[in-house]
């Protein structure tokens, strides 16, 4: 029997299934996430650092619930929120040098970021106490920039790769990284993907520990811990012997599973690409199939592989993304002259996310059986309406501050094209910028790669150039970024959006919130001309942007208000008191009366409060505001030429005067 | 315990755009299941990116009794096409946006309130009606009762001054709509609601309202 986590009635609103008072054999429903949580409080997780980033963000929020709840567990638990993957490696490194069990979380480019430290850290090993990595991987890029194939960094460095499947997976197999970690004195590469991550399921649990209250010790040994001649090169040695270790051993992990079965065609896969080719099989009638399920998916053990494929004719490889497994299965089989077909991205998909369809379609091509007429009807059907879909690309939310300011660039350039402007784009809410009708972003690279690029285009071209990045991102790796278009006297105006939050991966507070001032803190690093400005006055925006574009070397103009999605949700729950209370209150609205259609609006701001409708009687387009989604920032209002959306006037002696919550100026 | 020997897998599409509740109601759906000994619950959901107006989809696995044949079970968290039971779709469009999950089997309960995309704002790209959506729909089963529309954000702004309840509504509505699907007890409803959900008399009200708006539907 399943029993339930319990949010907000019983316990003192302590979700049940994070604290020890769940134990053995207890069940639960658990996210991936989740899961993989629980089982480091089995663990004994002491530390755990780490950058947000989908889809790992919610790991760092749900351990951070967990200390709140249950405040005594602060006493041996750690959770930092760091200011980038590498800072956030080296600390879990740190921290298991002291001794101690840590646990890093990232995304899958969060790994282009900690891998410097990665390398060093795996040539030296985490003992006496364990890392793991927890990575995100995103095929299909459904919370990311792009899709990128992170697996192949474990070859580079040599770090043991686990994949789980179910959160079942998720939950035992991460206290089992904790264990091998520690055994073979190697990081663990613990690899999830956005659907291992986001899928929930049943999960029986163990029993709680606590890593050690007591702080742990550091023991020097430079022979060790320095990646540097001559040791640099004695632990690439002793890494050899630590990888050859785990590769012997790695029948004894419990990790990889046969699916047996009669057939003459075999499937070797691994965590969710598994549970679609069991499906797909299953719907082809090919139950007999045999399937390896991977769960360690680097190493991979010799013997294990030549036992699963010398008595087959044929072998598919179903793996997302580059043929990592498909190219380490080929090598096995060519050392052991094995000769039969080994089919992998020949026929499937190098590129975006699976799904059960495609994997029986792609077994089905190989295999010759008739993919089944459901999946073909209903991809016929589906094909024959799709035309009809508008697209919906993610925008800023109604009342963003980023839209108004974007708004403002295009105001103040003459959208861009007086003088000729050209936008460097980087990570976070503002990316949503480069879709259309905005269309602002000249191009996307990396956390801080828009200022970077901007330096060599301002070096290179007559271009006014605005360069974008977020409060978390200039934390990030956008400070050293500055120091270097100051140097380089760089002719860039950065935008900085303080908006208070890590808004794009679901507000976490950045990394020195409150404690950072932006002004001196540009100031002192060289930048001679700083304004802050809130981008709800549209005018004094407008008029400082025209003005940064005319002075020279690099600029820097603090869009300084609050995530509009943070502010409306304060704001709601205020009306609604209010109302409940009784108390009289006003608040604002705007309206459209007569619209003429110029679509200034909707192509400055494309804001997804307004609403385009056909009247049915006149067949007249209608332009009206949605109130409920409205949060009254007023920007369209400003930027009307023909003056047709109204405010309603606020009246004072209707009592309250109710306000989206402002950023005071500090 | 029920001793159920029901093995059948029940797939839900829940549709939507970004804040409207999707990942609220998936979740909602499994602990209820979960609460009523359901052996089989796997389902996956979007987090991240997909929000900020974005399009949103999760899908909801159910199997109320495992089966002894290991294959037979639920192993992807996500639905092959044309295997999808129902669809609760939040926004109309959304739910063509993810037709390829639906087949002849498929019953579709849709909020009539459609967000519109920025493209449609901006009048570069057109919004089907309701009606065109509908008929659509409708092409997959030949069969209108399987097919409803509810104003359930009309509804949840004048019965609950607050455009969100449409989940709740929507959810009720379904259970009414598709009671081989979503077979649930009202009282494990609200218990889970209780212990799940801030706001929970309200979203109880708004679930049985939906339910009441199913029936009268049906009475017609």
């Amino acid at each position: 029997m399943i029993k339930h986590c319990t949010f907000h009635v019983d316990c003192m609103n302590i979700d049940i299934r994070f604290s020890p008072e769940a134990g053995k054999g207890g069940k639960f429903l658990f996210l991936g996430n989740e899961a993989l949580i629980r089982g480091c409080l089995e663990s004994g997780v002491g530390f755990i650092a780490q950058y947000p980033g989908t889809p790992t963000s919610d790991i760092g929020e749900t351990f951070k619930d967990i200390l709140e709840q249950q405040p005594d567990l602060n006493e041996y638990i750690i959770h930092h929120w760091s200011v980038n993957e590498a800072v956030a490696t080296s600390s879990c490194a740190g921290a298991a040098w002291a001794g101690i069990r840590a646990l890093n979380p990232m995304k899958h480019v969060g790994m282009n970021v900690a891998s410097d430290a990665l390398h060093a850290i795996t040539l030296a090993g985490p003992n006496p106490g364990a890392l793991v990595l927890v990575v995100g991987s995103d095929p299909g890029s459904l919370g990311s920039h792009h899709e990128q194939n992170e697996r192949f960094f474990t070859w580079m460095h040599h770090t043991p790769m686990i994949e789980p499947h179910s959160p079942q997976e998720c939950h035992d197999w991460i206290k089992l990284a904790f264990d091998l970690s520690e055994k073979y004195d190697l990081p663990i590469y613990f690899r999830t993907s956005t659907r291992s991550a986001h899928s929930r399921g049943e999960v029986e649990i163990g029993d709680f520990k606590l890593p050690p209250k007591k702080k742990g010790e550091f023991f020097r040994s430079t022979d060790k811990y320095c990646s540097l001649p001559p040791y640099a090169i004695n632990n690439h040695v002793r890494l050899y012997q630590r990888i050859e270790k785990v590769t012997k051993d790695v029948h004894s992990f419990g990790l990889n599973k046969i699916y047996p079965g009669n057939a003459r065609t075999g499937i070797i896969s691994y965590g969710i690409p598994f549970g679609y080719s069991l499906e797909a099989l299953h719907l082809l009638s090919l139950d007999e199939v045999p399937i390896l399920k991977l769960g360690m998916t680097y190493p991979l053990n010799d013997d294990e592989i030549v036992n699963f494929i010398k008595d087959l004719d044929k072998v598919i490889v179903v793996e997302e993304l580059e043929a990592f497994l498909e190219m380490n299965v080929r090598a096995i089989a060519q050392k052991y002259r094995i000769s039969i077909p080994i089919i992998g991205s020949e026929v499937f998909p190098k590129f975006n996310e699976f799904s059960t369809g495609l994997v029986a379609s792609c077994i089905a091509k190989i295999t010759g059986k008739n993919p089944g007429t459901r999946i073909q009807k209903s991809q016929d059907a589906f094909n024959a309406y799709k035309a009809k879909i508008p697209s919906r690309f993610p925008t800023f939310c109604p009342g963003c501050p980023e839209r108004a300011m974007i708004m403002a660039i295009k105001k103040a350039t003459h959208d861009l094209a007086d003088p000729k402007t050209i936008i460097a784009g980087d990570i976070g809410c503002y990316v949503m910028g480069l879709n259309p009708p905005l269309r602002i972003s000249d191009f996307i690279i990396c956390m801080s790669g828009g200022l970077s690029a901007a330096i060599g285009l301002s070096k290179k071209t007559t271009d006014k150039i605005i360069a974008l990045i977020g409060d978390s991102t200039l934390m990030h790796t956008g400070l050293p970024v500055i120091v270097d278009a100051i140097a380089n006297e760089a002719n860039v105006l950065l935008v900085i959006f303080d908006n208070r939050w890590v808004a794009m991966t679901g507000h976490q507070p950045p990394v020195g919130k409150g404690k950072i001032q932006f002004e001196p803190l540009l100031a002192s690093m060289g930048v001679s001309w700083i304004k802050t400005v809130d981008p709800f006055e549209v005018d004094k925006t407008v008029r400082m942007i025209e003005d940064g574009l005319k002075q020279g070397g690099l600029k820097v103009i603090i869009c300084q208000r609050e995530c509009a999605l943070m502010a409306k949700r304060v704001y709601d729950a205020e009306r609604r008191k209010l109302k409940a209370s009784g108390t009289q209150y006003a608040c604002d609205k705007y309206q459209v009366y007569n619209c003429v259609l110029c679509e200034r609006c909707t192509e400055m701001l494309s804001c997804p409060a307004m609403r385009r409708t056909r009247d049915e009687l006149t067949g007249d387009t209608v332009m009206s505001i949605d109130e409920d989604r409205c949060s009254c920032c007023s920007v369209c209002y400003q930027v009307c030429p023909h003056n047709r959306i109204k405010k309603t006037a606020y009246n004072p002696h209707l009592g309250t005067k109710l306000e989206l919550r402002r950023i005071e100026p500090q | 315990m029920t001793g159920s020997t029901d093995t059948r897998i029940l797939n839900v599409v829940i549709v939507g755009t970004a804040g409207q509740g999707v990942i609220t109601l998936k979740r909602l759906i499994e602990f209820i299941a979960a609460e009523e000994d359901y052996e089989g619950i796997f389902g996956s959901e979007m987090h991240g990116l997909a929000q900020r107006e974005g399009a949103i989809s999760s899908h909801c696995r159910l199997q109320k009794k495992k089966s002894g044949n290991l294959r037979d079970n639920i192993f992807s968290p996500i639905i092959c096409y044309g295997d999808a039971d129902l669809y609760i779709g939040f926004e109309p469009v959304e739910v063509l946006r993810n037709g390829m999950f639906a087949s002849d089997k498929t019953t579709f309960v849709v909020n009539d309130r459609t967000i519109p995309p920025i493209l449609v704002t901006a009048g570069k790209e057109t919004y089907p009606t309701i009606d065109e959506i509908r008929s659509i729909l409708i092409e997959y089963s030949k069969d209108p009762r399987k097919v409803q529309f509810l104003n359930a954000t009309e509804l949840a702004i004048k019965e609950f001054d607050d455009a969100q309840k449409m989940n709740m509504i929507m959810f009720g509505f379904a259970m009414a709509t598709a009671t081989s699907i979503l077979g649930f007890r009202m009282e494990t409803c609200e218990k889970v609601v209780r212990r799940e959900l801030r706001d929970a008399d309200a979203n109880i009200a708004a679930i049985k309202l939906g339910l009441e708006r199913a029936k009268q539907l049906i009475k017609k």
